[in-house]
């Protein structure tokens, strides 16, 4: 039956051929060239810094990429309702599933792509403008391995938000709603985990917000707050919540997409 | 005409909490056919459709069309089907030619020259590369029929299509339709509450309130044959007349009897034989409209 690839196209081009997109697509690459500069600009040339630690602080950028991937994903399935395309979207000869897979997979895409973007505009920009000079190593391993680490911390965060988007997308078929909740998670997040410290309470370790930014299981090794030791939760727990909430994200939106009555 | 028909709804009832919205509804659509379905605001003719597309669920019953189960095969019964419910909604960010693209991709085996093919025949060469959000309502109708037949489906379904659309509109659609029955072979089923546009448009009609069938109806068996129907003398004196015939009965200044085509010279022949004066003879035909009047009994929504 067709070729599914074919879906996968078309969801592409409901992306790209949006201004929008490229808007996103031009903020990624510019903000991080314009911040390297400005900085650049300001450095004294006898106190010069290294490209390894301006790459790592461009890193704060990535923020905009969470926020563009939970934007299109809060839009995936949202949009369709409220143009009123869906009705001529889900009678093709395409099981319901198959459809949400194919905008699923768009949207992973598109949270990789604008990752990748982000990554190599921020290498290029860093060590163009600064001298590769060697940093102290938090993490261990080399330079180049520790940045990447930092990025795919963030990036397991940014996949599990906009999941969380793609869901509420697909529930209430609203993308303010959606978009709203998940930059409240990903701000608030830090906040509601201070709150709900699992140090205090023993079920907060169960808590989404409480399992994101895995990061801190590096930052943390050697500290004497070790959070292993305080409340229990190790990397390995913690990757293992965030796939139960993932997975219980897609069961919800696959079930709810498949048993709705379109009446819009 | 007339071998296994495309569609079969069989006891098909769609319950809603606890309303039920459509009563088993048990009806065939013959293949070949343009196939009315009427009935009011709020008798269940939407959800019907809905459910014959796989928009909504079907609480008991099936739908089988060309004999395979949407329920338990949806992808390879809605292969045969073209469809649009309600108002044509497209991607307004896209090109016309963008969203047939789109919806070419999802079908197995529509070539490029299909495309080009069926943007002909609803004629939208010269604006298909224009973004849709610059169309009239007349256009999106053309690009929503152009949709809806770019897999060549034996089956067209269409939700209230003449809704929104200027006499021309509704003019341009009888015709393709027209066209798609007799040139395709594609059997259309269509939804209307408006009367006047199914008699003209259809060769049967089932009419449905509150969500049970109440009357499938064939058209074009009704106007052809020699039947006696019945025939309005319009005359000077209409009582005479009623004494000279001795049947039939005088309505004002009219006489009316049942007659066939034959009677109704015969009858004209000797009422002026008779001296009376005939100006003018009618069949009357009760229109769909009375009928359906009649049949939903002047209809409570329910």
């Amino acid at each position: 039956m067709g070729n599914f690839m074919g879906l996968i196209h078309n969801e592409h081009m409901k992306i790209y051929r949006r201004l929008r997109t490229w808007i996103m697509l031009g903020l990624v690459v510019a903000l991080p060239i314009v911040l390297g500069i400005v900085v650049a600009v300001n450095t004294p040339s006898s106190k010069p810094i290294s490209a390894w630690d301006i790459a790592s602080e461009l890193n704060i950028i990535y923020f905009l990429v969470s926020i563009f991937s939970v934007i299109i994903a809060a839009d995936m399935v949202s949009s369709e309702f409220t143009w009123g395309t869906v009705k001529l979207l889900l009678i093709r000869p395409w099981s319901r599933a198959k459809i949400l897979l194919s905008k699923f997979i768009v949207v992973l895409l598109f949270a990789i792509s604008m990752s990748v973007v982000f990554v190599v505009t921020n290498l290029a920009t860093s060590f163009s403008l600064f001298p590769n000079l060697p940093i102290e190593v938090v993490f261990g391993g080399t330079e180049s391995g520790q940045l990447l680490l930092q990025v795919f911390y963030k990036f397991v965060d940014l996949l599990v938000i906009t999941i969380f988007s793609f869901m509420l997308s697909t529930v209430f078929r609203t993308s303010g709603l959606a978009i709203g909740l998940s930059m409240f998670l990903l701000v608030a997040g830090n906040i509601l985990s201070a709150i709900f410290s699992p140090v205090k309470y023993d079920w907060a370790k169960y808590l989404l917000f409480n399992n994101m930014d895995l990061s801190k299981y590096e930052y943390m090794k050697s500290a004497v707050t070790n959070i292993t030791t305080t409340t229990g939760m190790s990397l390995g727990f913690s990757v293992t919540i965030l796939l139960v909430y993932v997975v219980a994200f897609l069961v919800i939106s696959w079930v709810v997409f498949m048993k709705r009555d379109v009446a819009a | 005409m007339s071998q296994e028909p495309i569609v079969r709804l069989s006891n098909v009832t769609k319950r809603i909490g606890s309303k039920t919205i459509i009563d088993r509804l048990t009806l065939d659509i013959p293949s070949g056919q343009v196939f009315g379905f009427l009935g009011p605001n709020g008798s269940g003719k939407t959800t019907t459709i809905r459910m014959m597309v796989g928009l909504m669920s079907i609480s008991e019953g099936d739908i089988f069309i060309q004999g395979i189960s949407v329920r338990n095969d949806f992808e390879k019964a809605i292969a045969y089907v073209g469809a649009i419910v309600e108002n044509p909604e497209m991607y307004k960010f896209l090109t016309g030619y963008q969203n047939l693209l789109h919806f070419a991709r999802m079908s197995p085996g529509v070539p490029k020259e299909r495309i080009q093919e069926v943007i002909k025949l609803v004629g939208l060469e010269n604006r298909i590369h224009d973004k849709v959000k610059t169309y009239s309502l007349g256009m999106r109708q053309r690009l929503g029929v152009a949709q809806a037949i770019l897999h060549r489906p034996r089956l067209l379904i269409l939700d209230e299509p003449t809704n929104g659309l200027d006499p021309q509109g509704i003019r341009e659609l009888r015709d393709y339709l027209r066209v798609l029955t007799q040139e395709e072979g594609t059997t259309v089923f269509v939804s209307s509450h408006l009367l006047s546009e199914m008699e003209l448009m259809c060769d049967t009609v089932a009419v449905i309130q509150s969500g049970k069938l109440i009357n499938v109806q064939d058209l074009k068996a009704s106007q052809v044959g020699d039947q006696a129907s019945e025939t309005m003398f319009e005359v000077d004196n209409p009582a005479q007349a009623l004494d000279l015939l001795g049947s039939g009965r005088a309505e004002g200044d009219h006489f009316i009897v049942l007659l066939n085509r034959e009677q109704i010279a015969e009858v004209n022949s000797r009422l002026v034989a008779a001296g009376l004066k005939v100006y003018g003879i009618q069949v009357v035909t009760r229109s769909l409209e009375d009928q359906f009047l009649e049949m939903t009994g002047g209809g409570t929504i329910g």
